[in-house]
């Protein structure tokens, strides 16, 4: 929802090493479910898909600020590789 | 003059009961653990655009909405 300019400033200040995506339009935030109508607002949430484009681990609310929900869930991709 | 000190925190307590019930509650995702991701195509910082399907058998995703990160919203 942001601008692409402030998303490029906002990486630039946090030295970002991921993609940070602007969802200007709102199309992918309504796609997903998280934005308020009436307020034109979006809910903050994290999303873990693995590499067939499954969702894995769904954070919603206050705790979607925190990653320690993603990494965890990341986590669980590392004991499925053969061997762990 | 007594009655006037008690109507300042009086008032500010009924602001912030009124605040509280005017806040919208937050939207609920419809998408179950399981469920395929929406694809979808969006530009980065550079202007280049980047889909969800680039990562399709090549990596694992962690899509945050991490909406008004730099305006303080």
């Amino acid at each position: 929802m942001d601008s692409f300019a402030a998303n490029k400033r906002f990486a630039q200040d946090i030295a970002v090493t991921f993609p940070l995506l602007s969802d200007w339009k709102r199309d992918v935030v309504k796609a997903y479910g998280l934005l308020n109508e009436k307020t034109g607002y979006s809910a903050r949430a994290t999303f873990v898909v693995d590499k067939d484009g499954i969702i894995k681990h769904i954070e919603e609310g206050n705790t979607a600020i925190d990653p320690t929900g993603a990494y965890q869930a990341c986590s669980v991709f590392d004991k499925k590789k053969p061997g762990n | 003059m007594r009655g006037r000190n008690y109507l300042v925190p009086f008032l500010l307590l009924l602001w912030a009961l009124m605040a509280h019930a005017q806040q919208p509650t937050p939207p609920k995702t419809q998408l179950k653990v399981g469920d395929a991701a929406p694809e979808f195509t969006l530009r980065d910082t550079e202007g280049k655009e980047v889909k969800l399907s680039d990562f399709k058998g090549k990596k694992n995703v962690v899509l945050a909405f991490y909406v008004l990160a730099f305006t303080g919203g």
